[in-house]
């Protein structure tokens, strides 16, 4: 609203030095006008309906339309059963593996197309490289079903080229590829974005003083892109734990995850939105910290605090 | 064009041939849609003959293309603000020290963190009680605007406007995220060099910041994008009536089964943007050719 | 009853100052317990913009998005309606139609009780969620004066039990919970749940059931002799019990999606809804749908009329429309749902009123049982159970 208020008389500046007073003005309104906007919208969007939901976590039994107890912390209590336990652990399993394969797969790619391919065709192998997540993610978890099925379009490959068939649906394997194939794209692009301001000079000096290519990608590549890999690794991590729709679809009789459980507490036959509430705290809790923890010892050297 | 940069080499490495290995692991469940939207059975157990019915169908389906436009909206104009404000919170956030900033850090990745289901319906109680509070001043307002012969303000209620306003939170995030990675690896020295130079604050920002940024800010769009299009939960709990997004519609048809209509709209969709991307590729390439020609 | 719930509202909104951000924590915190036993004491569908020109079932001339009389906002299931179906009624009575979709009632009730959905004059939620809804205070009781062709119901939704003397709903879509197979894949005919039990060795992984707790536990517990809706913790427990016996034959749990799987062979029996299983028999018909001799579930999905309806008249046109046989009998044939409307029935083609799956024999549907909700206390057992099963 107030953006373009204070910019404008900024840009009408016709002389080469602003005046002081200005500059201490601008000094002033800078801040504001960059952190206000969104800082209002978070806090109306985002902290007042998570306030709500930490406030629900501390209503034990808490349902929509039916009478509710005072405050307790019953909800908090009964995350303590050994079968969430067992649920919260697979979940956890899922998203690490997931933000490992994806690093795997995803670090190759986004290096060749930020510092091999041809810069002119950067933006559109990007482009390319994503252009399959336009579709529904349901539609491609069937898809997956298509492909994995015992019968299915991979095995007649496999079978083609004399390979043993895989019976991968159901099970675990075909959780790892379904969650790789959503989160993929979100690794290449993160990976591009830090990749692709690489300093390419450093890469020629590096080989010219005679590093192999593996002393230069652990030397200056890694080092120079690690922002990208943590913010890449922390998203798809974070993300892949909120999942619920590939495990289920492709993970078989037994894929609870946690965010099916939250799912099921709030809009499955219980709706026991306490409970439900109390492990989505319980997840942005642990998040949070792990956040906080990578933060602290993976942001060491620069300049943010 | 630059003589710093390494001819591109064209020999084959084992990295394109990975990313080329990749490219087809993407393609892969669109090549089965796709196949399976031109056979003429609805179940993709067997190719049961060739056959255009579920692209007929398709276009002849007005639903679909109404939840379309739907999404879309949705998706550019929460992305359009999201971009906007998203980046200037980075900005913000990497070059001010202020107390609090830990928690402001801190709630800008909530949205990543948070279950969609609990946002979501969190974000509808508070829609409707936010409501409740101004229907009755916007009601008195109306009174007074009416006494003065001037036009009635609408009554807040659940539209495509609250889908959008929901919408910018998550992509606000994604985008600030993507765009601090890429500030925190950025030459501070290159604003304040421009500053000494005599730029004001906002032409050091638009000609020297945002361009360094352009890339970053440009990926961090593409993701928010993605996850507008996809999302169910957020829309279908903020959404005003007759509104439907392209998710809401196939996760209510899922009930009696997907027919391959929609995989036939999944199709037409990628290969839409597929030509919409390669289109702005080559406007640009031509643009630059030109200005390089002059 | 109406005035009651006009003081729920301003009570609550006397507690509601402003729901934004106020300088203390514990302020915020007063308010949003206010948010959240308002949530708790009323429904919010009646708090939104219409509660304030009140609440009384005769719509609310000053909300803007629906005011226009001649539009009705319907909130259905995607396939209940087609383009034919809404023009049709559109040139009968003027009134232009607004179907949004919804993907399962529990999404629709939580969008409801949240106070997401006060422009919606229809809705068409399943039995067990009348029940919750008319429980909850939501639903508008019909009067039978402005309904025509209610007498042509068939005998069995008369009088249901989800809705005695149809109250407060009418049955648009009804169907059952069955098992779908390849007679040829098996060598023989199944009559029933005990073919997996029986063969439970042999059947690793060939077996997908739906994913809803009340269905899978409620068919176990039949196997056994007991009811869908018991709510005996003993009985439920022993259903999971044996349920565990044939988790190894599970290979997952869709409710779509399963098709696929079937038609090629990789799946042996699928638990399905039967409206999903005709839809697949139809292309396949090979394959082969029973409602299991043990005894399965009828759901039925009906229309009724939400207390915060802004068009209840527009609403009653709309019953009314969709109770004419020939309607009711033209959506059969053009949807494959089953109707329950005798009259429609009698319009149907001889090949359409003898397909089983579609109409299920009187003996057939005698030993089925609708899902109705049962206490809070017995719905977490079923979702401890369920948990149990699905993550170990």
């Amino acid at each position: 609203m107030s953006t373009s208020t204070p910019s404008s008389p900024t840009l009408a500046e016709p002389l080469p030095t602003a005046p002081r007073g200005w500059h201490k003005l601008t000094r002033l309104i800078e801040p504001i006008v960059l952190l206000v906007p969104s800082g209002v919208w978070l806090l109306l969007l985002l902290v007042a309906p998570t306030l709500l939901i930490l406030e629900l976590s501390f209503i034990p039994g808490f349902r929509l339309g039916q009478p509710t107890g005072g405050y307790g912390i019953g909800n908090y209590l009964e995350i303590f059963r050994p079968i969430y336990f067992q649920v919260i652990w697979r979940s956890v399993l899922f998203a690490v593996g997931c933000t490992v394969t994806c690093m795997l797969l995803g670090f190759p790619v986004a290096y060749w197309i930020a510092v091999m391919a041809p810069p002119r065709w950067r933006n559109l192998l990007l482009v390319a490289f994503v252009l399959p997540l336009w579709t529904s993610s349901l539609l491609r978890a069937y898809a997956w079903i298509t492909i994995l099925r015992p019968s299915g379009s991979l095995n007649s490959l496999l079978s083609a080229l004399h390979l043993p068939n895989q019976e991968w649906l159901n099970q675990t394997p075909a959780v790892y590829i379904g969650m790789a194939y959503s989160f993929l794209p979100y690794m290449v692009l993160i990976l591009y974005a830090s990749l692709e301001k690489l300093d390419k000079r450093l890469l020629e000096a590096a080989s010219d003083l005679g590093a192999t290519p593996q002393q230069t990608f652990w030397k200056v590549t890694v080092p120079q892109t690690l922002p990208g890999i943590a913010a890449g690794g922390l998203l798809v991590f974070i993300t892949s734990l909120g999942e619920f729709v590939v495990p289920e679809l492709l993970g078989g009789a037994s894929s609870m995850t946690v965010s099916r459980l939250i799912y099921n507490q709030f809009l499955g036959a219980t709706r026991n939105w306490g409970l439900g509430s109390s492990f989505s705290i319980l997840m942005i809790t642990g998040v949070s910290i792990a956040i906080a923890l990578l933060l602290k010892y993976g942001d060491r050297d620069s300049a943010l605090t | 064009m630059n003589s710093t940069i390494p001819k591109p080499r064209l020999k084959i490495s084992w990295q394109s041939m990975f990313t080329l290995l990749m490219f087809g692991f993407m393609y892969l469940p669109i090549l089965i849609m796709a196949i399976y939207s031109l056979n003429s059975s609805r179940f993709s157990t067997a190719w049961e003959g060739f056959s255009f019915r579920w692209y007929q169908r398709l276009f002849s389906d007005v639903r679909i293309f109404e939840a379309l436009k739907d999404s879309l909206t949705v998706a550019f104009s929460a992305v359009g603000i999201s971009a906007v404000l998203g980046t200037m919170m980075a900005v913000g956030l990497a070059k001010f020290r202020f107390p609090g900033k830990g928690l402001y850090k801190g709630v800008s990745y909530l949205p990543l963190i948070i279950p969609d289901i609990a946002i979501a319906v969190a974000t509808l109680v508070f829609f409707s009680s936010l409501f409740g509070v101004l229907t009755p001043i916007v009601q008195s307002l109306n009174a007074f605007l009416a006494k003065m012969g001037l036009l009635s303000l609408p009554l807040p209620s659940l539209s495509l406007g609250t889908v959008i306003l929901a919408h910018v939170v998550f992509c606000l995030a994604y985008i600030a995220v993507i765009v601090s990675t890429r500030l925190t690896s950025l030459d501070p020295h290159l604003e304040e060099a421009a500053l000494d130079l005599g730029a004001t604050p906002l032409q050091a920002f638009i000609k020297v910041l945002l361009p360094e940024l352009i890339p970053a800010i440009l990926s961090g769009c593409l993701l928010a994008f993605i996850l507008s299009m996809d999302d169910l939960l957020i829309s279908g709990f903020t959404a005003g009536n007759g509104v439907n997004t392209l998710p809401m519609l196939i996760y209510s048809r899922v009930k009696t089964g997907i027919s391959p209509d929609i995989n036939a709209l999944s199709v037409v969709l990628i290969l839409a943007s597929a030509l919409l991307a390669l289109t702005s590729e080559y406007i640009r390439y031509k643009g630059e050719q030109r200005r390089l020609n002059r | 009853m109406s005035s009651n719930q006009q003081n729920r509202f301003d009570r609550k909104s006397a507690h509601l100052p402003l729901p934004r951000f106020s300088p203390t924590r514990r302020r915020f915190l007063k308010t949003s317990a206010a948010i959240a036993s308002g949530l708790a004491l009323s429904n919010c569908a009646r708090n939104l913009s219409n509660a304030n020109t009140g609440s009384s079932p005769t719509g609310s001339p000053t909300d803007s998005a629906t005011s226009a009389s001649g539009k009705l906002y319907i909130y259905t299931w995607a396939n209940y309606t087609d383009d034919e179906l809404i023009k049709g009624f559109q040139e009968k009575t003027g009134i232009q139609v607004v179907a949004d979709p919804f993907a399962s009632n529990e999404i629709m009730m939580a969008k409801m009780q949240a106070g997401g959905g006060s422009a919606y004059s229809i809705i068409y939620p399943s039995d067990y969620t009348v029940i919750e809804m008319r429980e909850s205070g939501m639903l508008t009781p019909l009067d039978h004066s402005r309904l025509q062709g209610l007498d042509t119901l068939k005998p069995k939704w008369q009088n249901p039990v989800y809705d005695r003397g149809n109250a407060h709903s009418i049955p648009a879509v009804w169907g059952t919970t069955g098992l779908i197979y390849d007679p040829q894949k098996v060598g023989k005919e199944i009559d029933g749940w005990s073919y997996i039990w029986d063969n439970r060795k042999s059947l690793t992984r060939q077996v997908t059931l739906i994913e809803d707790v009340r269905e899978v536990m409620g068919a176990t517990l039949r196997t056994l002799g007991y009811s869908y809706n018991t709510t005996n913790p003993d009985q439920i427990k022993k259903a999971y019990s044996k349920l565990v016996q044939i988790k190894p034959t599970i290979a997952s749990f869709l409710t779509t999606g399963w098709e696929d799987q079937l038609a090629s062979g990789d799946i042996t029996i699928s638990m399905v809804y039967s409206q999903d299983a005709i839809a697949l028999i139809k292309e396949k018909p090979n394959l082969k749908y029973i409602v299991p001799k043990t005894g399965s579930s009828v759901w039925t999905d009906t229309m009724v009329i939400p207390k915060s309806a802004p068009n209840p008249d527009a609403a009653y046109a709309w019953m009314n429309y969709l109770l004419q046989p020939d309607v009711a009998a033209g959506l059969v044939e053009r949807l494959g749902t089953a109707t329950a409307n005798q009259a429609a029935f009698d319009l149907l083609s001889p090949e359409t009123q003898k397909d089983d799956r579609l109409f299920p024999t009187e003996a057939m549907l005698s030993k089925c049982e609708g899902v109705a909700p049962v206490p809070a206390r017995i719905t977490e057992v079923y979702d401890q159970y369920w948990t149990r099963l699905t993550s170990s």
